[in-house]
């Protein structure tokens, strides 16, 4: 402790911020520079014959180790490392405009099952609005005994609940149904994510406006210029659905749904309405164009599942995937996640072979329902191919289905939905493919 | 002491939050009448929610050419890749489904609340209620499914019934049945592995030589369009690439029926305009197109030029033997 305290240095380092706070621009990042070599101890000069040392690799001193680096708050708000790569990415030709598309998470890029806000896959039918936050109101009515108007301030006062869940396009993998097509973990399976929410449970604002008896359904409407509509049921709303101002310990991101979003935990994405503006109280579902046109589920029959709101257990191998090759030969952790909206992941297991022999796996970490769930299992590769697959199992006792079982039922036209085993190639070169055994 | 008083405070703290909770909290303003009309917007197949005006096919016919036609097609038939609106009737049992208002939208006021919310695209609830009638009315008769003299009110609008409504049916999932196997769960002779189309995914992040590094909406196509195809095209004569090469024989057995003759509206292969437009969509659009089959504007491509045998590759040599006669 003692030394940290040194008086000289704090005193030095507040006088410099002080002068600096007179300077303006150039000036005053001259003097700061200047300053901060004199903190420590070091000439500009030497600063620089650092810089130009050839390595920094042992035994050298990095560069980074010979000088102080910037201080508090010289980004207020950080971001990741000028040496990461984390990005959105979408597939520009899958549909015409920009402010009606879809962008991927990458998830041969995540370490653990939270996804950081600003990679969140995106999914937009009339582009982001910019909501103000003090002119939001949510508005709630209908079937209710006392329909209110509610600020963000209102509703924060509301009890609140804090859950980590998955939010997932059920046109996930859509782009598969008849072949393999794309070339890239983050186009097969990137319209995923997990983040912890804030919010109220729907069901106490029920609670506080008194839905009357023959109230079985309830209409969410964004603020959007899709003004984005979902007819969800009654259960669904008294049982887990959140109203959700926050998003992994910050307020939600305008992409995801600032200032307040529906969040329907299992269930497809679409149903947890961003931009929240409006909730109405019905005796009857409203059949909008998202839940007849879109987002229902055409089958070889001509006939179409409509309300097909829950995804069924899935699972992919994150590393290796196209993006993430086998380096070496030698030891291998491979690692993926697990999901199901039906609640926990029990088990997942991996064939090497196409789905001849199975492994059971370790799942790592939390295990929590309808969250991403990490499963890892540690083998050897020595250059050999192999046809990678995983296979989740929920605590329903759900497994998650070849792609030869979902087509048999569903055809190749459903567009949603397809939770089916993944395959990835790897050759003896150590790259991996995206292929399908059919 | 200190001890005792505490446990007491908590026990006092429970009882609060205990009763707090039985009745409403009292959070938040009445919505009266006349705040919730202005946002109250949605309308439902029982009619509720569609306001009192009235619009006709005529008046719709003139509103949609202006406001919707640009991007929807005179008809409903879509302008480019902008969503269609009409057509697609008895293709829903087929390989090609086409899922458009009439053929598949089970209400029709689906049709009056998505206009009205949503559409314009670029300026939405722009339309008055009038408005907004005509121009639905104006695409069910697109549809074939109210005539020329249809009149749509609030009663008139709600009778109207569409031709899919009874092939919805609620989710009957879980449908699939998989079973938790772990030996010899698969016989590898019957495997048919299919691997994917190269130069349709935007890979430029982590393939080095991919030339497809469309990263971001507003991408460089040209650079997916290059695939495939060689840069040596001279202007006296073509010179074929690799690839172009492998594709003529394909071309011949399987597209030159349509494109060599210009029949059922495919673009003529060496015809340069007919082809200046397709080609700048790029490559990859092209790939897709020819393999997966589209309805266009001019006709319908089928999927592989309805020759299933072929190989995604095959169809892409093809595809390129066509573009490179072509420009
Ligand atoms: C600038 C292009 C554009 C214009 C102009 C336009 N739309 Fe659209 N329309 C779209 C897009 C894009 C979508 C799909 C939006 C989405 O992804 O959710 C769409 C969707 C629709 C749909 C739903 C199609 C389906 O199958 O689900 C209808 C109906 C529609 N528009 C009607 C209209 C009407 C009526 C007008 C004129 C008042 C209009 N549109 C003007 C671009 C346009
Ligand atoms: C039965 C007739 C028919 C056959 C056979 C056929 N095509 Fe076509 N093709 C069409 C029609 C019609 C169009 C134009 C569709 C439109 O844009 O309206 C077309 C368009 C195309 C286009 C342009 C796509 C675009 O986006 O503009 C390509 C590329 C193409 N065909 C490739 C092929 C290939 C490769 C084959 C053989 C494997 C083939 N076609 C066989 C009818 C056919």
């Amino acid at each position: 402790m003692g030394k940290l305290y040194e008086p000289a240095l704090p005193k030095l380092m507040e006088a410099m911020a002080t002068e600096a706070r007179r300077m303006k621009g150039m000036d005053r990042r001259n003097f700061l520079k200047g300053g901060i070599a004199a903190v420590a101890g070091l000439s500009s000069v030497q600063i620089i014959s650092k810089v130009n040392a050839s390595s920094n690799l042992p035994p050298n001193l990095p560069e980074w180790q010979s000088h102080l680096g910037p201080g508090v708050v010289s980004k207020p708000y950080g971001e990741p490392s000028e040496f990461e790569n984390l990005q959105r990415r979408t597939v520009p030709w899958l549909t015409v405009d920009a402010a009606s598309s879809i962008s991927m998470t990458p998830l041969q890029d995540l370490e653990g099952i939270i996804t950081p806000s600003g990679v969140v896959f995106e999914r937009y039918h009339g582009g982001i609005p910019n909501v103000n936050p003090d002119q939001h109101r949510l508005i709630i009515h209908g079937l209710v005994e006392r329909p209110l108007v509610l600020t963000m301030d209102d509703l924060r006062r509301f009890p609140s609940v804090a859950e980590i869940r998955f939010i997932e396009c059920p046109a996930n993998g859509g782009m598969e149904w008849r072949g393999a097509q794309m070339e890239a973990l983050q186009f097969t399976h990137g319209m995923l994510a997990c983040c912890e929410w804030t919010g109220v449970k729907l069901s106490t604002l029920l609670d506080e406006v008194g839905v009357k008896p023959e109230g079985k359904w309830i209409l969410a409407e964004g603020a959007d210029a899709a003004g984005m509509s979902r007819s969800i049921p009654l259960h669904k709303a008294l049982d887990d659905t959140i109203i959700a101002w926050g998003q992994n310990g910050e307020a939600l991101r305008p992409e995801q749904g600032y200032p307040l979003r529906m969040l329907n935990p299992g269930w497809e994405g679409n149903t947890s309405v961003k931009w929240l503006r409006r909730l109405e109280i019905g005796d009857q579902p409203w059949h909008h164009r998202e839940e007849t046109s879109k987002y229902t589920d055409l089958m070889p029959d001509g006939r179409a599942r409509r309300f097909t709101w829950v995804q069924e257990a899935n699972s992919v191998i994150t590393s290796p995937c196209p993006e993430k090759p086998c380096k070496q030969p030698g030891f291998v952790e491979i690692r993926g996640f697990a999901w199901s909206g039906r609640g926990k992941i029990k088990a997942v297991d991996i064939s090497f072979d196409g789905g001849v022999n199975w492994e059971r796996t370790e799942l790592k970490g939390l295990v929590l329902p309808k969250a991403l769930t990490q499963f890892s299992y540690k083998t050897k590769w020595t250059g050999q191919p192999w046809l990678l697959q995983s296979r989740a199992i929920d605590e329903t006792g759900y497994v998650q289905p070849t792609l030869r079982q979902l087509r048999d039922e569903r055809g190749g036209w459903s567009i949603y939905h397809k939770n089916s085993i993944h395959t990835w190639n790897v050759t003896e070169s150590g790259d991996v493919f995206n292929v399908q055994i059919s | 002491m200190f001890k005792s008083l505490s446990v007491a405070s908590v026990f006092f703290s429970l009882v609060v939050s205990g009763t707090l909770l039985a009745g409403p909290l009292g959070i938040g303003t009445t919505a009266t009448d006349e705040v919730i009309a202005g946002w109250d917007i949605d309308v439902r197949p029982d009619g509720m929610g569609l306001p009192v005006g009235e619009g006709s096919v005529a008046a719709g016919e003139g509103l949609y050419e202006a406001k919707c036609a640009s991007c929807h097609g005179l008809f409903g038939e879509g302008e480019g890749r902008w969503p269609v609106l009409s057509g697609g009737e008895g293709t829903l049992d087929t390989l090609h489904p086409e899922k458009t208002v009439g053929s598949y939208w089970p209400y029709a006021s689906t049709l009056w609340d998505y206009i009205h919310r949503a559409m314009p695209y670029t300026a939405p609830q722009s339309l008055t209620d009038d408005e907004t009638y005509s121009i639905s009315a104006y695409i069910l008769y697109l549809n074939d499914i109210v005539d020329d003299e249809f009149i749509a009110n609030k009663e008139t609008f709600a009778r109207v019934k569409m031709p899919n409504e009874a092939n919805f049916y609620v989710d009957n999932r879980p449908d699939a049945q998989n079973e938790r196997c772990f030996k010899n769960c698969a016989d590898p002779k019957l495997f048919e592995i299919v691997t994917t189309i190269n130069g349709v995914t935007p890979t430029g992040h982590f393939k080095e030589d991919s030339g497809v590094a469309a990263n971001h909406y507003e991408g460089n196509p040209s650079a997916a369009s290059e695939v495939g195809t060689s840069n040596e095209i001279s202007t006296t004569k073509i010179v074929f690439s690799d690839t172009a090469v492998l594709g003529e024989g394909v071309y011949d057995k399987a597209c030159q029926a349509c494109h060599s003759s210009g029949i059922a509206g495919a673009p003529k292969t060496g015809d340069k305009t007919a082809w200046v437009s397709r080609i700048e969509q790029g490559m990859d659009i092209l790939n897709v197109h020819a393999i997966n089959g589209y309805q266009g504007e001019d006709g319908v491509m089928p999927a592989k030029g309805g020759n299933m045998s072929l190989s995604n590759d095959d169809v892409i040599n093809a595809v390129a033997f066509m573009v490179e006669s072509s420009r």
